[in-house]
């Protein structure tokens, strides 16, 4: 695609993202705000005992599978823009490198429940950790849908004339699931 | 995807991840990397949290050009959610301590 289109391309972005997406992304951002608001309240209530589990955390697997899912949205934004300039394979690479960071983060995270079950931590053990694998758990959940729009995606992109608004509402949708999990890991990782 | 945009896109990973290990270094050698109450390397994480998730709005998300509502909307998430966030920690203990 020539330079000159470019503009045009980018002037159709906004139109390109359906609003519905949208409604759902902040509808979860205040859903998820809620639940922080519970969490940080009960731990207001008793925060030597949630410091003591917290502990139990890996703070460099928390690490990992933030810088894990900032890569995937990185990748996920690139294939956006290699598509609305009509880029198709470039695009395509960038959303199967999406994919594959998203596979890894799931990986890490279902070894370390498993590690901190095995460990003797579970839902029931203490308040901390049931906040822990209910917040994780919900995120994780998203995920998996997520993987569901980064396989339309891919399906989009593989057809003669892939739909833009497509591939963006996926994205919106990704990048969500990234957004959240930044405020998860602050909160259950780091803080104190 | 233009040189420019392409660019731009690298650098907020950067500076998210940058952030991140930031985030990550304050912590495990702040205070000895101690699991004791610390609210000055609480706050700064909240805030950088916030910042990022801001990034990933604005940036990634294409806020920054796109619907001022949404811009709006985001910024009123975000303060909301720092002052939820801050002020059930730092009154907390003040109302519900057992």
């Amino acid at each position: 695609m020539n330079e000159l289109a470019i503009p045009a391309a980018q002037a159709h972005a906004k139109e390109e993202n359906s609003s519905g997406i949208w409604f759902f992304v902040f509808f979860e951002a205040f859903l998820f705000t809620s639940y922080f608001a519970v969490y940080m309240v009960q731990r207001a209530r008793n925060p030597e005992a949630f410091l003591q589990a917290q502990a139990q955390l890996s703070l460099g697997v928390g690490v990992v599978n933030t810088l894990i899912l900032l890569l995937s949205s990185w990748t996920m934004a690139r294939c956006v823009q290699a598509a609305r300039t009509g880029a198709v394979r470039k695009a395509m690479r960038q959303a199967l490198l999406t994919i594959a960071f998203a596979l890894a983060f799931l990986v890490s995270k279902v070894s370390e429940w498993a590690t901190e079950i095995g460990r003797g931590y579970s839902f029931t053990s203490n308040e901390f950790f049931s906040f822990y694998y209910f917040l994780t758990a919900i995120h994780f959940i998203h995920l998996l849908i997520g993987f569901v729009f980064l396989g339309l995606v891919v399906h989009q992109l593989r057809r003669p004339s892939p739909s833009q608004s497509q591939i963006e509402t996926s994205a919106t949708y990704w990048h969500m699931v990234d957004f959240l999990w930044l405020n998860i890991f602050a909160l259950l990782y780091l803080i104190r | 995807m233009t040189r420019a945009s392409e660019k731009r896109l690298t650098l907020v990973w950067l500076a998210l991840s940058a952030i991140t290990l930031a985030q990550y270094l304050s912590m495990s050698l702040g205070d000895h990397g101690a699991y004791r109450p610390n609210p000055a390397l609480t706050v700064s994480v909240i805030l950088l949290s916030l910042i990022k998730v801001r990034l990933v709005l604005m940036e990634f998300m294409e806020l920054r050009r796109g619907p001022r509502l949404l811009r709006r909307l985001t910024d009123v998430w975000l303060v909301l959610t720092a002052v939820v966030l801050l002020g059930s920690y730092f009154a907390g203990p003040l109302l519900w301590a057992q």
